[in-house]
């Protein structure tokens, strides 16, 4: 699925004249199998996200290649790279990102939009998923009225519409409390159990990180841990 | 994504903000609306002008001052040339004019006038459509035609010139001239013959028969005498030199050239064949219709002024368009990165926000062109009135002031929505710059 090899990434730090570089990630190779949930461990300011960001397109690597889904995506240009996450990717975000002048219907329906689905098929697509995530009662509810937990059910429920193969979720449970947390893992293994999703999972939580059939560790950039969790 | 749904979008924008959509609509209409009903006085007066040419009856005449006789110098026109004219195709008629060369004078019982006196062909009048005001053309030899203002200035003989009083036509006032009916009416022709150095006043009758319409130009006054030809032979033979020269006839030069030659050509269309050929024959030739090319370059080049100077505005508004895009584009900063990094492509956002512009200059323009027509409506209605009360002067019919061809709208079209777009070009390429993380930390 995520094939990353000899993956490096430097971040320029400063004014101009008096740039200073900084080693995020240092050589890291790594391979994500189909239909596992991948979760990701380690300090704050150890590189968690940056690696993340780096299989998002959101930041393009100093140095080495991503291979996802056999296609060489860090050589992507924008325009391929934001196709291909729209077909491919989901995403699921600590602070939600969810659009405050859409409803929670409209926000779901936003990627069947932009892959410019037909009004029909996108209105029975939203609403069957947003049973799935049982807001089948907040459709006109915009994000500011609704709790947190329900928020992070439309993000969701957005980044699965279009039922991508791959789902990238940062901290995902960083807004939650323990119940709603426990809810939303049950869901995350339900999806990739029913659907075969596979899911990379950022946190710093151990119940979060057991849900994964593996973990890996990164510590100062560099991949101290890649194994199964124990 | 489908234009429909971009549309959808760019609509939920444009209500977020209504009250500087508003502004930038309105700012754009009215440079729209001052671009067009500025040029439109230009292409009003324009149209006035070229209908005003077209209609008048002078539009098909051509006249033939003479022809080039080899060195560089004119020639009055011969019978010879004239049978020439008539022969080429697109010639109606071709009428023509002797000058008498030298003053006359016409007479009747207490009554006097002194008048230029004119030898004409009267049949290629009647073929030109020259119409009379009343009675008939001359026919016989002493039978004459008159100008319209001859009557009105035939004075009696007994009251002193100088203190003769006019009306306010300009005309003398009845009690000083001729009212009685001045057809059939018989004069004497005065006119005089040198002998041996002595000037002998001579005398002829001639009877009128017609009295010519009033001239086309209001200006012009017309109160000669058109005799027929056996009428000049006749006097030719009294005074024996051409056209009647006031010389003795031992020093007389031969002249018998025609002094005005007017070519009526079928139509319109004829005119430039006709001028054509007439040039190329070596004729000097005018018509209303070769100043037509000069006034339709001065007005082009008045209506391009006019457009410039309305793009200036237009570019002003731009401005506006551009700060209210740039606004857009930072307000929606956190949505558009979102949209980025669930998926949507960076040619979509910048052709969201390209559309946006387009469409606040498309609605600003839609307006524009209606106040536009509003208004050219109002100076045509209004202008004419306001200057005929201020100026107490009657202004001619049929004068346009603004006049909005369909071309104009679409030039100030598409000049507003080239401008548009140009503003909106910035903000929409750097709605696709904007960093999805920056965005999503809700740092732009
Ligand atoms: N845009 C950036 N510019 C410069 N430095 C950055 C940038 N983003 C991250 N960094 C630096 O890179 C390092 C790794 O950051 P990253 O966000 O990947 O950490 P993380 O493991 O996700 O931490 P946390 O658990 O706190 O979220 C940090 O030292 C951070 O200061
Ligand atoms: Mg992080």
């Amino acid at each position: 699925m995520i094939e990353i090899n000899q993956l490096s990434h430097q971040f320029v730090l400063g004014k101009k004249g008096q740039q200073s570089r900084l080693d995020v990630l240092k050589n890291i190779s790594l391979h994500v199998a189909q239909g596992g949930i991948v979760s990701i461990v380690g300090r704050s300011g150890s590189g968690k996200s940056t690696l993340l960001n780096l299989i998002s397109g959101f930041i393009r690597p100093t140095e080495g290649e991503i291979v996802i889904l056999d296609e060489k995506v860090s050589e992507f240009t924008e325009e391929e790279f934001a196709e291909f996450r729209l077909k491919n990717m989901g995403f699921i975000f600590q602070s939600f990102q969810l659009i405050p002048s859409m409803t929670a219907y409209e926000n779901i329906e936003l990627p069947l939009i932009l892959k410019g689905m037909s009004e029909q098929a996108r209105k029975q697509m939203t609403l069957e998923m947003m049973k799935t995530v049982g807001l089948e009662n907040f459709k006109d509810h915009y994000p500011s009225e609704l709790s947190g937990g329900q928020q992070q059910r439309v993000s969701i429920a957005r980044a699965l519409v279009l039922e991508p193969p791959l789902i990238l979720a940062d901290e995902p449970t960083g807004s939650l409390d323990s119940e709603t947390e426990a809810d939303l893992l049950a869901f995350i293994k339900k999806l990739n159990k029913e659907r075969g999703i596979t899911f990379v999972i950022i946190t710093h939580d151990d119940e979060v990180a057991k849900i994964g059939d593996r973990t890996i560790e990164i510590a100062d950039g560099e991949l101290v841990r890649n194994g199964v969790f124990a | 994504m489908k234009l429909k749904d971009q549309f959808r979008f760019i609509r939920q924008n444009m209500k977020k903000n209504k009250m500087r959509v508003f502004m930038t609509i309105l700012a754009s209409a009215m440079s729209v609306a001052f671009l067009i009903v500025l040029a439109s006085v230009a292409f009003g007066l324009h149209d006035t002008v070229i209908k005003d040419t077209i209609e008048s009856p002078e539009v098909t005449q051509i006249e033939v001052a003479g022809k080039d006789a080899g060195n560089g110098n004119a020639e009055s026109l011969t019978n010879q040339n004239i049978t020439e004219i008539e022969a080429l195709e697109g010639v109606n008629a071709v009428t023509r004019a002797k000058q008498v060369k030298q003053e006359t004078r016409y007479v009747t019982d207490g009554y006097e006038i002194y008048s230029q006196t004119f030898q004409s062909h009267f049949p290629s009048m009647k073929n030109a459509g020259i119409e009379l005001k009343e009675g008939s053309f001359p026919e016989t030899k002493d039978e004459v035609a008159v100008g319209y203002h001859f009557a009105l200035n035939l004075m009696k003989d007994d009251v002193d010139p100088e203190e003769v009083e006019y009306g306010e036509d300009g005309q003398l006032l009845p009690e000083y001239r001729f009212t009685g009916d001045i057809i059939g009416q018989t004069f004497d022709l005065e006119f005089k013959r040198m002998e041996d150095g002595e000037e002998i006043t001579e005398t002829v009758p001639v009877t009128v028969t017609g009295v010519l319409e009033q001239p086309g130009r209001e200006w012009y006054w017309d109160q000669n005498v058109y005799i027929t030809d056996e009428k000049l032979a006749e006097l030719e033979g009294i005074t024996g030199t051409s056209k009647a020269m006031l010389t003795d006839p031992g020093e007389a030069e031969e002249d018998t050239g025609y002094d005005t030659a007017t070519v009526y050509a079928d139509d319109l269309e004829a005119v430039k064949s006709v001028m054509t050929s007439l040039e190329d024959q070596g004729y000097y030739v005018y018509s209303i219709v070769s100043e037509m090319g000069q006034i339709n370059t001065l007005f082009n080049i008045a209506k391009a002024g006019l457009i410039f100077i309305g793009t200036i505005a237009i570019l002003i508004a731009s401005i506006g368009i551009f700060n209210t895009m740039t606004m857009a584009v930072t307000e929606r900063a956190p949505d558009i990165g979102i949209m980025k990094a669930i998926g949507a492509s960076p040619k979509v956002i910048k052709r969201i926000f390209l559309l946006e512009s387009t469409y606040i200059g498309l609605i600003g323009a839609i307006i524009g062109i209606a106040v536009s027509y509003i208004i050219s409506i109002g100076v045509n209605l209004a202008l004419p009135m306001i200057l005929e009360t201020v100026f107490e002067e009657e202004l001619p019919a049929g004068l346009q002031f603004s006049s909005i061809p369909f071309t104009l709208v679409l030039i100030a079209v598409v000049i507003c929505l080239g401008v548009t777009m140009l503003s909106g070009l910035r903000p929409a390429k750097r709605a696709t710059e904007i960093d999805v993380l920056k965005a999503m930390r809700r740092e732009v």
